[in-house]
């Protein structure tokens, strides 16, 4: 472990190590489980929260960083059953606690029921929010089969976004709600059915039904009773004050590695997620050469011409020649004009070649002509004020007379 | 390190006296975050089961765990004891905040805008704090306005809360319709054995503030023995009343000690207007 450069790198991320004492910035050791994994960790200063451990530390980079006061909700995880904000959870006090975080929810291969509805009803726009949305909404309706928007709203209050205005959200809560109940009732017609060809009582109704609903492993849809189902489905489980053990297993998927071969944790310079399995990516698309984890080769597609990338100029880059009349083909398509000679953008201030003009000064810079309005009426700034500077407030500028 | 039990914890703080109690680390992490607070130790208070429940007491008294969370005394059960507490309990923040944050560290914390305090405060809860080796029993009052404050190495225990039997209320202003710490809160509770009318004014000022005078002249214009109801003109003056009692004329101004000459600031009656209405709707839900 310690040798591996993510871990060094991040065991100090200020670099304040050499400098602070061990007294000044105690650290622990402690074992995470996070989506049915233990993830150890090792070293870490106390005061970390679980959000960085789970992003810079395990390389799980779901859970967003907007605001580390909890007011933003994009950190969002379950621990031990209960949504709550990343950023405010000590992580070496989450040891021993069951950790589902935003990459859980897609640990079945591919995107949950709650995210494939957030991404299909218009709710992610630049996507920062959506993480911990997608475990808000998760966590309400493993809670409340069933929400009214207003339940909805209240549930989701804690997430901010600042792009789409929470419609889209609203809407994939009641498309999920009203797709799993359908599947429950289907599944609960199917178990009624082989009741009745059996003609004996359907005893385990839960089994069959989880079978015929298999949506994603750990959001495993539970049947509903054919009653009105109760606002909150586990009011009447909550008597204790004892935390409530999550309402569903170790959210490990059958065909998820076993922790001891699990593929990632050795890492070596890798940033990956811990979920996605390569070797499955292979496999499911052997046309295209599998990203490897461990050497940065970037995925050259094929049906490409065999060329080297050109890269876009950056924003701002200086292009010299402009719209020509006679512009050429490049790289086998118009490019609208000539393979310019790219220059890096001069400096500010740099006098541009060619032009009368000097550059734009450095701020402050007292301008050639003093006077540029004429001299001023009342004999010019006052003392203490080197011209050029923007006066202060209230000082009389000669364009006030003209004004006046 | 995460002790089981309280005894456990105690210890724990007496042999590290420099060690930080941590609840639901709501407040702590965001002070840690903001690089306000550095922990030397961390004691986690989570896995105490003891003070996440609570439990009964002769003389019509219950006695709350410091580890009870907000979301847990927004549930119905809970609301039916001590309604005042539950509302409290349910705006204190999102849901990501509620299902950790506890009672202790909000009395703990003692911020301005805290939410259960202006409660706490209208029901006279006492506060148990436990140290290796002992316990003592402190006005959560005294607690707040540092008369008595929290020693190192002692731990918040238990919120002794009188069972009251009568509608309690608990009214806050915010600046958004999302969950967000109070401009102002009231709260308000009826003690008709005592034939006392107790109010409480949240987030105007350090701490909670109980209009008294208000209180005994409002407990006087109630028909405690009929149908408890009350002039809509007196309760209409009881807001003013407590307004005025609890915020100063100069609330806001620069030199906030110095004599005004110029009647209330723009900021007072801004905020009387604010907990001048949240009194009267407080007392007008209690009396309905
Ligand atoms: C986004 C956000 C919104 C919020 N909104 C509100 C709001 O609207 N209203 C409101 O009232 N609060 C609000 N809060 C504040 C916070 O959630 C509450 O104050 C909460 O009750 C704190 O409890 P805690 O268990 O998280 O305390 P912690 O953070 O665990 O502890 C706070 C302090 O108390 C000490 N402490 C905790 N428990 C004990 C104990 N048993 N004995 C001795 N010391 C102890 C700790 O050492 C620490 O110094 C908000 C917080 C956030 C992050
Ligand atoms: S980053 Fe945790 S709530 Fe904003
Ligand atoms: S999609 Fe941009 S913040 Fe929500």
């Amino acid at each position: 472990m310690t040798t591996d450069p993510i871990e060094t790198l991040d065991a100090d991320p200020l670099g304040l190590a050499p400098q602070v004492s061990r007294e000044l910035r105690p650290c622990a050791s402690y074992t995470l489980r996070v989506n049915g994994f233990e993830r150890p960790v090792t070293d870490a200063w106390i005061g970390e929260s679980l959000l960085y451990v789970l992003r810079e530390r395990l390389g799980l980079a779901g859970a967003k960083d907007g605001c580390e006061q909890g007011e933003c909700g994009a950190c969002s995880v379950q621990v031990d059953g209960q949504l709550v904000a990343g950023c405010l959870v000590p992580a070496a006090l989450a040891a021993d606690s069951e950790i589902n975080t935003v990459e859980g929810l897609s640990s079945g291969g591919g995107a949950s029921d709650v995210q494939q509805a957030l991404a299909a009803s218009g709710a992610v726009q630049c996507g920062y929010c959506t993480p911990g949305l997608a475990m808000a909404v998760h966590d309400l309706l493993q809670r409340n089969h069933r929400p009214t928007e207003v339940e909805a709203r209240q549930a989701l209050c804690g997430n901010l976004c600042r792009c789409t205005g929470y419609r889209g959200v609203l809407a994939a809560v009641q498309t999920v709600a009203d797709a799993r109940a359908q599947e429950a009732e289907e599944a609960e017609a199917a178990v009624a059915a082989a009741a009745v060809a059996e003609e004996a009582p359907a005893e385990q109704p839960a089994a069959p039904a989880a079978e015929a609903a298999p949506t994603e492993a750990p959001a495993a849809v539970e049947p509903e009773p054919a009653v009105e189902p109760p606002v909150y489905a586990d009011a009447d489980a909550w008597i204790e004050h004892v935390p409530q053990p999550p309402a569903e297993p170790a959210p490990v998927p059958a065909q998820a590695p076993a922790p001891a071969e699990q593929p990632y944790g050795d890492g070596a310079g890798a940033y990956d997620t811990g979920v996605y399995d390569t070797s499955a990516l292979t496999a499911a698309q052997p046309s295209i050469p599998a990203q490897a984890v461990d050497d940065q080769v970037y995925y050259q597609p094929q049906g490409y011409p065999e060329q080297p990338y050109q890269a876009t100029p950056a924003h701002g880059t200086y292009v010299p020649t402009g719209y020509p009349d006679g512009h050429q083909q490049q790289n086998g398509y118009d490019t609208g004009y000539d393979a310019p000679v790219y220059e890096p953008t001069p400096a500010h201030g740099t006098p541009l070649p060619g032009t009368a003009h000097d550059g734009t000064p450095p701020h402050g810079t007292p301008y050639a002509d003093p006077h540029p309005h004429g001299a001023p009426a009342e004999g010019g700034a006052p003392a203490g004020v080197p011209y050029g500077a923007t006066p202060a407030h209230g000082i009389r500028l000669p364009e006030d007379d003209h004004a006046s | 390190m995460l002790p089981a039990s309280l005894d456990e914890a105690v210890d724990a703080l007496a042999a590290a006296p420099a060690a930080v109690p941590v609840a639901g680390a709501t407040d702590l992490m965001e002070a840690v975050n903001a690089g306000r607070l550095r922990p030397a130790a961390l004691v986690g208070l989570g896995r105490i089961t003891e003070l996440r429940g609570w439990r009964y007491e002769d003389g019509g008294t219950a006695v709350l765990g410091a580890g009870l969370t907000h979301a847990r005394m927004d549930r119905p059960d809970f609301a039916a004891l001590i309604p005042a507490l539950a509302d409290a309990a349910r705006t204190a923040g999102p849901p990501q905040v509620r299902n950790v944050g506890t009672l202790g560290g909000n009395i703990v914390t003692a911020a301005p805008a805290g939410d259960t305090l202006p409660v706490l405060t209208a029901l006279e809860a006492t506060v148990t704090l436990a140290r290796s080796g002992g316990t003592r029993e402190v006005p959560v009052s005294h607690l707040l306005t540092g008369l008595d404050p929290v020693r190192p190495g002692e731990l918040l225990t238990w919120v002794r809360v009188p069972l009251l039997h009568a509608p309690q209320v608990f009214l806050k202003a915010t600046g958004r319709s999302g969950p967000a710490r109070a401009t102002a809160s009231v709260a308000l509770v009826l003690d008709p054995a005592r034939r006392a009318v107790r109010c409480a004014v949240g987030a105007v000022a350090p701490v909670p503030l109980r209009p008294l005078e208000a209180e005994a002249w409002v407990a006087g214009c109630i028909d405690w023995d009929g149908s408890r109801e009350i002039d809509p003109v007196a309760t209409a003056a009881f807001g003013e009343y407590v307004a005025a009692a609890c915020v100063p004329d100069n609330y806001g101004a620069e030199g906030a000690w110095e004599a005004v000459t110029e009647g209330p600031t723009a900021a007072a009656v801004r905020l009387r207007r604010t907990v001048s209405v949240l009194a009267r709707r407080a007392l007008g839900r209690a009396l309905k």
